[in-house]
């Protein structure tokens, strides 16, 4: 009788089960691009990786806009998450099922575009948006002098500091448009004592920060493009890897602990005054508005600079077209309105990023007055560049399997500068085969 | 008469205590996660107790990413394979457990070598089918794909549990005047329902935790499931949102934990002591 009675409220699950079960299908039987419905009107689908809740609000917003300016080309937002998204498109653009746009980052978009999968957007970007661009960040979507995809959002890597760490030591407070690596290193060693550091730099995933201050030095590591790609560790390159490898074991004026953290684990001590600089991603402003203890006094200083510059490697966020959507001409000029100066200045201030364009930037600092770090966000801005390393191939295996590994172990002076180099560059060797 | 002396039996609670912290303490230092501000959950004292009791992380949760909404289709889909797989994998592991046949060593390796394939492999060919019978982005194109690929692990399990079920209990049920169907019904299945019960959980919880296929299936947000929604409070840059991330996690154990322990119950060992002389 129990059995029976079980295997009957088992079917009467299964069938309910089941119907809930088509009703969730029946809200979206078709994947992919959108298309041409009744009456000529058309519907865009757009893939978003926002995370954040207001930079969330800031593309519904946008989203909502251009569907009441445009009540003949829909635009559909879908929110995805960035986690696990390579492989999601990977089988989106060969099952034929992406979306129309595609938000994603320059250093693996670039893949898609040498599959052929992403539309040209050359002559679809206005000449306005064209202009108030660096040619630096549009190297950076480039690809076989194309353009594949719209740079939207930024970072570079900056120095926040405890104001009032660094005028106990005797320090001034450096200012001005850029601050050298040398400054740096001193400011470190005098605001080094009592038991607190001068610096915590969470360098648990070295690599993209390596990459990309290497090029203040004229370290870009790779020449050439795709497979024909090749590696040169040098002086430049070096720079910065030995620089924090002197400050942890020579000057002592680094948290160890914090060379094995990730950048918002580093944070920890840098809020509770045991550090009295942090180098993060210029998008832990926000973060640090709204979670530093409320005595914490923090400034941002000046960008770091090399016997190049302030130069920094452009890795942008980015809005793609697929080549083989329907309606690609809409979804450019779609793309093209999301790109506009007011669109990327309310999305990146949302994001606490970086805009690409310097219409939109200057928008951020007029709505700001520069504070919060946006003065200094913005002054780091300017030395954004294309990277070589965004063209290479085999560059996302030699980060994981290769450099990120190698980095530890010199970080952690298990290996010299010759042992980095030597695997650095042979490691690229195998991978590049 | 054995028995065990006080001092003994203290160590063996102080012993079994160590234990369940051990394995609780991951969950009540989430559930404490979760209830902390992002200011507490960044700071460098860490407390289990939070200082102050945060439930905005659940609002969060709640209403940012749809996790209602997830977590029902989660439940859809885990209690739908669940069923599914109990109820074709039954037939088949008495099946393989009992008649030695050619079959058997057939169906042992397509178990075998269904196991053999990564994921990565099969996922473009899958969503292209998936795709031309317009079950992707569907619940139940989801459902099935649970089923095909726990299916294997499930039937291997259960057959050993069939296995374990002497053939002189059946024979004597045969030897009785039963009939095939009514040895399975009334001797078979009872006795087989641990193994039931532990092949229902694996499947569950298999579903459940599911994240590959339910990210590549799915498209529409209508239709995620929830290691999908949970994952997109992790973003780019790095950037986590630790505590609605927590408060989405507590809230997302407590289905499995509500068919856990209905089914636990009837997770009973040692029915078959003493059910054949010898």
């Amino acid at each position: 009788m129990g059995t029976r009675r079980l295997a009957l409220a088992g079917a009467a699950l299964a069938a309910v089960l089941l119907a809930a079960c088509s009703q969730g299908s029946a809200t979206n039987p078709d994947a992919g691009a959108g298309g041409t419905g009744a009456g000529g009107s058309v519907t865009l689908k757009f893939q978003s990786l926002q995370d954040q809740p207001a930079a969330v609000e800031a593309v519904k917003g946008i989203v909502d806009s251009w569907n009441s300016a445009h009540p003949e080309t829909k635009v559909e937002l879908i929110q995805a998450g960035w986690d696990g998204i390579y492989d999601k498109l990977v089988t989106q653009f060969n099952g034929n099922a992406a979306p129309d746009i595609i938000h994603y980052e320059a250093a693996s978009i670039v893949p898609f575009a040498r599959d052929g999968y992403l539309a040209d957007l050359t002559s679809k970007v206005p000449a306005e948006l064209k202009s108030d661009i660096s040619d630096g960040i549009w190297k950076s979507v480039t690809v076989d002098n194309k353009v594949i995809a719209m740079p939207t959002e930024l970072q570079t890597y900056v120095v926040f500091a405890n104001k009032k760490l660094l005028e106990a030591s005797g320090a001034t407070v450096p200012t001005g448009d850029s601050m050298t690596l040398e400054q740096f290193r001193a400011l470190a060693k005098a605001t080094t004592k009592d038991g607190k550091f001068g610096l915590a730099w969470g360098l648990k995933s070295p690599t993209a920060t390596f990459m990309s201050l290497a090029l203040t030095s004229g370290g870009t590591f790779f020449s050439g493009t795709g497979k024909e790609a090749k590696i040169n560790v040098g002086a430049g390159e070096l720079a910065v890897p030995k620089l924090v490898k002197d400050m942890a074991y020579t000057d002592k004026s680094i948290d160890p602990v914090s060379l094995t953290q990730s950048g918002s684990q580093a944070l920890a001590s840098f809020y509770a005054g045991k550090a009295a600089m942090t180098v993060q991603g210029s998008f832990q402003a926000a973060n640090i508005k709204k979670d530093a203890p409320a005595g914490l006094d923090w400034v941002e200083l000046p960008p770091l600079s090399g016997s190049q510059g302030t130069a920094q490697a452009a890795n942008p966020q980015t809005l793609s077209v697929n080549a083989d959507s329907p309606n690609a001409d809409k979804a450019a000029e779609f793309v093209a309105y999301f790109a506009n100066a007011e669109n990327m200045a309310k999305l990146n201030q949302a994001d606490a990023l970086i805009p690409a364009s310097k219409k939109a930037q200057d928008l951020i600092l007029s709505s700001t007055g520069g504070k919060d770090g946006w003065d200094m966000t913005m002054k780091s801005a300017q030395g954004l560049t294309g990277a070589p390393f965004l063209a290479v191939d085999a560059y996302t295996q030699w980060k994981d399997t290769i450099a990120t590994p190698s980095f530890q172990k010199y970080l952690a002076n298990q290996i010299d500068d010759a042992g980095l180099t030597q695997a650095l560059t042979e490691g690229f060797t195998q991978v590049n085969r | 008469m054995n028995r065990t002396s006080p001092p003994v039996k203290a160590l063996q609670y102080l012993a079994l205590a160590a234990y369940i912290l051990f394995l609780g303490f991951p969950l009540l230092w989430l559930v404490s996660a979760s209830i902390k501000s992002s200011q507490e959950l960044a700071a460098l004292d860490m407390s289990l107790l939070p200082k102050q009791f945060h439930w905005d992380n659940y609002a969060v949760a709640l209403q940012k990413q749809g996790l209602t909404r997830s977590a029902v289709n989660s439940l859809v889909v885990s209690l739908l394979s669940m069923v599914f797989v109990v109820l074709l994998s039954m037939p088949a592991a008495y099946a393989l457990a009992r008649f030695k046949g050619r079959l058997r060593a057939v169906g042992v390796g397509w178990i075998l070598v269904s196991q053999v394939f990564p994921v990565i492999l099969i996922i473009i060919p899958l969503f292209i089918i998936l795709r031309d019978v317009r079950l992707v982005d569907t619940l139940l194109g989801l459902v099935l794909v649970y089923t095909t690929f726990t299916m294997p692990f499930a039937l291997w399990m259960l057959q050993g549990f069939v296995a374990a079920i002497p053939t002189d209990l059946e024979e004597a049920a045969a030897i009785d005047g039963a009939s095939r169907f009514q040895t399975l019904r009334r001797i078979v299945f009872p006795l087989l329902m641990p193994g039931i019960v532990a092949t229902a959980m694996f499947a569950f919880v298999a579903a459940w935790n599911e994240f590959f296929f339910a990210l590549v299936l799915i498209q529409s947000p209508e239709n995620y499931t929830l290691p999908v929604a949970l994952k997109m409070f992790v973003g780019g840059e790095g950037k986590v949102a630790l505590g609605p991330l927590a408060a989405g996690a507590v809230l997302a154990t407590i289905p499995s934990l509500v068919v856990f322990s209905i089914l636990q119950r009837r997770l009973t060992g040692g029915l078959l002591a003493g059910s054949v002389k010898g």
